[in-house]
């Protein structure tokens, strides 16, 4: 039996050769993935886009709105009273069509709309129509700047707390499957099925109306204490019940999904072999049960940070308070187009980059995922 | 047993949610109707505080934390010692909730609601629109029980409306027998709305099914009903009702519930001919305190409309209806009894006519705390009270610190030639003003929450003078009033704006063969003025501030000026139609006459003092330096005041107290100090010196630093502190506000009257009967002053309903008055029940009292 040995030479050149096709469908993948993405962020925007605008619907009802406007502006001034009819009308139809131009609709809605998404597409978030920002300002860019620090604060404490609560949680449930906390969690897990800002109204009327201990709504005290220290207290007084409503909602559902998926996971066949072998409960729920959940786990997480982004519309509302959240109801409510075209791009974006470095995540923690196979 | 635990816990959060339930408002009854005013006819004093009780100047309160509150926490906010005033007002459907609260509450006239007829043909013939036939339209009224929809869907808070005109207010009172009568005329009335639809339907090519339903060419006759669901959601039920009351009478409705984004596009998007619509639930806002409604049978009518879109322009009214309307709205009358008796036919027509057919005049409420005392619009509501801010303050003290809840804040940029005039930014804007009429330049009076019309607060003597045949009235004493043939406009009054000279253009420039004006107003400033009147940063106020604002009124409409704005320029050119000129007699004391051509009713909302406010009719005072380093921003294309404008160049809109606006105007504050700069030299450089200059900006940058904002005024209150993502404020006492706390004490509380009326309860037709009326202040037993009312009116009703005769009661003691129903007027009265009604009307409010009395007539 004759042996081929293979020259070191010969060696590097096909480990080069392995290394060089492993780059290359790695850069494929990725230039592949990335495009994708691309397109389904243009789809998802112009999507996006005419939903905002009814398909062009929006620009009649604007029009609508601004003819009332102005003619009740106009008839509700003294000056303009005495006016014979024909200058009054003239004057109206010049102000009217001035308003028009100002919210764009002299340009075709076609070309309305490509100019938003490829602004969009560019992060070049423009002006407003309607809203401006608390401090007087009708760029997209501060309004949501001006919002985002509010809208992390309230999201991030509720989401984190929420998260890693239900995961310990649950791991413990799943370790105690069947005793009276477990059968409670999953007879309270339809309570999730009330949203969050009905918790919020029960809350207020306890805590706020009742007991009169924590605040209606708000940010902070009115006015809003001088030191940092005050303001930090007054800040976490007013997130009590924003947070608490949020975390409620979703906590027991949250507890009893996890619960679930840990339960699964524990009663795979590896991990009853890793018991029966006697290793400890420690080591078997480290290294049998958490390490293959990771992938979702980690999914679920990264998902969850970058949902901090989009806000609570209705809590926010409920509450009032001053986060992105809000801004997009009120946007929504007013078609104000570049707003909602704004926060939804870098929501895109933002969840685009998440998947296709998750991808990436995969492969470092679970060795069975090979990028690009 | 573990189960057991669980339902235990679960019971307990059963009950518990159920008692939060129960906790919910009740529902209560409904207060008695009260009654409007009118037009005062002699003059009266103005109200001054009598002996001054206080030495504290500006405001009574220390500070006032104003934040941002949803309406719908209010009341629980203020029972929890959260706020002490709800200053945005909540609909009537609230005013159960308060009642049971047991708060306090303002009132005033909220919005209106009616349903709007098509009044078309439609152009495909197939399809029948009953309502282009105006007795169906009329008939409509009939239809409608608004005392039962009052009661039912604004828990009685509200009035039922019939006319255009505001109910129970100056017009209405001033025309108070054709109201009476035409109320009583187009009362509830199924059976008389049926029997006229009966007989005009066949007449249109209709004909009543086996199934009591209206078919046309075969088909039900299908009426499109579009019903709003938004808004305060009261109008969802009132279409509901009047949609029922037509399918009782035979038609078939189909209900289209659209909110307006849907259903505007419909009303007024579409032609009525088109039939995309037969009825809509309309509703309307008033724009100012209501004394003069006279144009409202045009707007809300005719095809002259102001509103130039469909459906108005699709109506043909009665000849008479509309010429009416049109001289109405264009004050084509020459004395008050011939435009009341115009008022009164155009009322009956209108009914006849009923484009409109209106259901509600809705009352608004804002709540507060019983320790409070609050002063408000009886039309606007307390944030639109110019004197709100003055007499705000916790009952029997002086100072504290009272918090206040509102709607919004900071929802546009604020500035006053083009920035925010939502309701909640303005009652801030006033709290650091000096007061001012309801009229646009009226700086400088005082507006009468309680009947629209304005006293004196800066200016020490005044004068009208009118073109002879004008229909104006004089109502109080403060001030002069001539009549003459023709008013010559001075060849020296300034009656336009160069903005490439930077000088005012003269009559005698650009009329050079004379100038002619229907009004002149002569105003006289105090001696002092220039010394007692401070702006918040320290600075006295100057002629420069005037002027500067004169100027400010011109300049952006001209498209030589480095600050043109073509969103302005419209306005400032429909203003100059009427305008026709300024002069400024002396600068001390400081005397400015006024000519125009445009005129109120009421000679004292002719007078037109000069003062610097916004002349575009915003709320807020402009301090000369504001103006000069906003106009340089805007000039170097940094800012702009309008949304339009920074929307077309794509820069800043202009706010003086937040955004990227402070850095900006810091930067040509430093520039503006550095040169001491005098805006428009050619002109202001006769009025501000160079020194003059560097001392009012050296304020402002210090005011800046302190506060961090150029809002700066001269009110009883100065803006200390702005958190614009927080949404709220810090308003402080102004300690060097010239007059005391207590100056407007005489507006505190409106003087309503409550009226008791007792008389036989059986009349023999034939005979005379005497009936006594008792007038006391609302809520007291004290008598109502007789040199406080105007009027005393019966209106006698007979056993159908009809008006039988009008007269007025006879005075005979103190809050005592009395009717008596002569031989002749009770022998006309048919066996039965009959009704007699007073109408009280007081001159220091435009709420008249209504009360009424049934008795028995035998023969």
């Amino acid at each position: 039996m004759s042996v081929i040995a293979q020259a070191p030479l010969e060696k590097a050149t096909i480990r080069k050769a392995a290394r060089f096709g492993s780059f290359a469908r790695f850069m494929r993948y990725v230039v592949t993935r990335l495009a994708t993405l691309f397109v389904t962020v243009v789809i998802g925007i112009y999507l996006t886009i005419m939903i905002a605008n009814m398909g062009g619907y929006v620009d009649q009802i604007i029009r609508g709105e601004i003819r009332d406007r102005i003619t009740n502006l106009i008839a509700l001034n003294q000056a303009y009273q005495q006016m014979d009819p024909d200058t009054r009308r003239a004057l109206i139809q010049e102000k009217i069509a001035l308003e028009e131009k100002r919210q764009g609709l002299d340009t075709p809605i076609a070309i309305r709309n490509f100019r938003y998404l490829s602004n969009a597409l560019q992060l070049n978030l423009g002006r407003a129509i309607n809203m401006t920002s608390d401090s007087g300002s009708k760029q997209v860019r501060l309004i949501i700047l001006e919002r985002l620090p509010a809208t992390l604060l309230l999201m991030g404490i509720s989401q984190l707390f929420l998260f890693f609560s239900s995961v310990f949680i649950a791991l413990s449930l799943s370790r105690h499957y069947g005793n009276f906390w477990d059968k409670l969690v999953i007879a309270l897990s339809p309570s999730s099925s009330v949203p969050p800002w009905f918790y919020g109204i029960f809350l207020i009327l306890i805590f706020a109306s009742a007991f009169k201990v924590l605040p209606f709504g708000g940010m902070v005290d009115s006015p809003p204490p001088s030191n940092t220290f005050d303001y930090s207290m007054s800040l976490l007084k007013h997130l009590a019940l924003p947070c608490a409503s949020l975390i409620l909602s979703s906590f027991f559902l949250s507890v009893y999904n996890y619960r679930t998926f840990f339960l699964v996971y524990s009663s795979e066949d590896y991990v009853d072999m890793a018991k029966a072998k006697g290793l400890p409960s420690r080591d078997v729920e480290r290294t049998y049960i958490l390490r293959p959940t990771l992938p979702s786990i980690i999914t679920n997480f990264s998902l969850l940070i970058i949902s901090l982004w989009t806000g609570a519309l209705f809590t926010e509302t409920i509450f009032l308070w001053p986060g992105l959240g809000r801004t997009l109801f009120q946007a929504i409510g007013l078609y104000d187009i570049p707003i909602i075209v704004g926060s939804t791009i870098i929501y895109a974006y933002m969840l685009a980059i998440t998947v296709f470095l998750l991808d990436f995540v995969y492969a470092l923690v679970d060795p069975r995922v090979k990028i690009g196979q | 047993m573990k189960l057991k635990k669980l339902y235990g816990i679960l019971s307990v959060l059963v009950v518990l949610s159920m008692m939060l339930a129960a906790c919910g408002p009740a529902t209560g009854t409904a207060e008695a109707t009260e009654a409007p005013s009118s037009m005062t006819a002699e003059p009266t004093e103005a109200p001054a505080a009598q002996v001054p009780q206080t030495e504290r100047h500006g405001g009574w309160l220390d500070e006032i934390d104003v934040s941002v509150v949803d309406g719908a926490s209010a009341i629980s906010q203020i029972q929890a010692g959260a706020i002490d005033f709800y200053s945005f007002t909540l609909a009537s459907d609230a005013y159960p909730a308060i009642k049971e609260s047991g708060l306090s509450t303002t009132k005033s006239v909220g919005g209106y609601y009616g349903i709007s007829l098509n009044p078309a043909v439609f152009t495909d013939t197939n399809v029948l629109n009953p309502f282009s036939n105006r007795k169906i339209r009329e008939a409509v009224n009939w239809l409608i029980d608004r005392n039962y929809v009052n009661q039912e869907i604004y828990a009685g808070g509200s009035l039922p409306k019939l006319f255009t005109i505001t109910t129970q207010l100056t017009e209405y009172t001033n025309l108070i027998d054709t109201a009476r009568a035409l109320e009583a005329k187009y009362a509830y009335n199924l059976d008389k709305a049926k029997e006229v639809i009966d007989a005009e339907m066949p007449g249109m090519g209709a004909e009543l099914g086996a199934d009591g339903k209206w078919q046309y060419n075969g088909k039900p006759v299908s009426l499109i009903f579009l019903i709003r669901p938004d808004g305060d959601g009261t109008r969802k039920p009132m279409g509901d009702y009047v949609a029922n009351q037509l399918e009782s009478v035979g038609f078939t409705v189909d209900r289209q519930y659209k909110k307006s984004s849907e259903a505007f596009p419909i009303w007024l998007g579409t032609a009525a001919k088109d039939g995309q619509w037969n009825l809509y639930t309309a509703g309307y806002t008033p724009g100012g305190f209501p004394r003069d409604e006279k144009a409202l049978f045009q707007q809300g009518y005719l095809n002259t409309s102001i509103q130039a879109s469909e459906p108005f322009i699709s109506t043909t009214s009665d000849p008479e209806f509309q010429q009416l309307g049109d001289d109405l709205a264009q004050g084509h009358f020459s004395t008050k009894e011939e435009r009341d008796s115009m008022m009164a036919r155009a009322l009956e027509l209108s009914l006849e006519d009923s484009l409109f057919v209106w259901v509600i005049d809705q009352q608004t409420y804002s709540p507060y705390s019983n320790d409070v005392q609050v002063t408000w619009d009886l039309a606007l509501g307390a944030e639109s009270t110019n004197v709100g801010p003055y007499n705000l303050r916790f009952k029997d003290q002086e100072g504290g610190v009272m918090k206040v809840g509102t709607n919004d804040l900071f929802t546009q940029p604020w500035n006053t030639v083009a920035g925010s005039n939502w309701v909640w930014d303005a009652g801030i804007f006033r709290a650091t003003s000096q007061g001012t009429s309801n009229i646009v330049g009226g700086g400088g009076l005082m507006a009468d929450p309680y009947t629209g019309l304005a006293y004196p607060q800066r200016i020490d003597s005044a004068e009208l003078t009118y073109k002879k045949g004008l229909p104006i009235k004089q109502n109080l004493d403060w001030l002069t009033v001539n009549e003459v043939d023709q008013i010559d406009v001075p060849a020296d009054a300034w009656v336009d704006w160069d903005a490439k000279t930077q000088k005012f253009v003269t009559a005698a420039e650009k009329y050079p063969d004379g100038l002619t004006a229907n009004v002149k107003s002569v105003v006289v400033y105090p001696e002092d003025l220039f010394d007692t009147i401070k702006w918040h940063d320290g600075s006295s106020i100057s002629v420069g501030d005037f002027v500067m604002s004169m100027i400010q009124g011109f300049d952006p409409g001209k498209p030589d000026s480095p600050i043109y704005d073509e969103s302005l320029a419209a306005s400032i050119d429909a203003t100059l139609t009427a305008f026709k000129g300024y002069r400024i007699v002396s600068t001390s004391p400081l005397t400015i006459e006024a000519y125009t051509d445009a005129y109120n009713a009421d000679a004292e909302l002719n007078i037109l003092p000069l003062w610097p406010i916004s002349p575009f009719g915003l709320s807020g005072e402009n301090s000369w330096p504001i103006l000069a380093i906003s106009n340089l921003a805007e000039a170097g294309g940094e800012l702009a005041y309008s949304s339009d404008k920074s929307d077309a160049n794509q820069i800043e809109n202009t706010s003086w107290v937040g955004g990227p606006s402070l850095e900006i105007l810091s930067k040509y504050l430093e520039q503006a100090a550095s040169e001491s700069y005098i805006p428009y030299e050619p002109t202001l450089g006769q009025y501000i010196t160079a020194d003059e200059a560097a001392a009012r900006y050296a304020n402002v940058q210090k005011w800046y630093a302190d506060h961090g904002h150029f809002w700066i005024g001269t009110g009883p209150y100065y803006l200390d502190k702005v958190f614009t993502t927080e949404k709220s404020l810090v308003l402080k006492q102004n300690p060097e506000y010239v007059d005391l706390a207590d100056r407007w004490a005489a507006f505190s509380q409106p003087k309503l009257a409550s009226t008791v009326l007792d008389g036989p309860g059986q009349v023999t037709a034939g005979e005379e009967a005497v009936f006594d009326v008792t007038i006391n202040l609302k809520d007291t037993d004290q008598a109502y002053q007789n040199s406080d009312i105007r009027l005393v009116k019966y209106i006698l009703y007979d056993t159908t309903g009809a008006v039988a005769s009008v007269g007025e009661a006879v005075e005979v003691g103190d809050g005592q008055y009395q009717v008596t129903l002569s031989a002749d007027e009770t022998s006309k009265l048919q066996t039965g029940s009959a009704k007699l009604e007073v109408a009280v009307v007081p001159i220091p409010v435009a709420i008249p009292s209504f009360t009424s009395f049934d008795f028995v007539v035998v023969k």
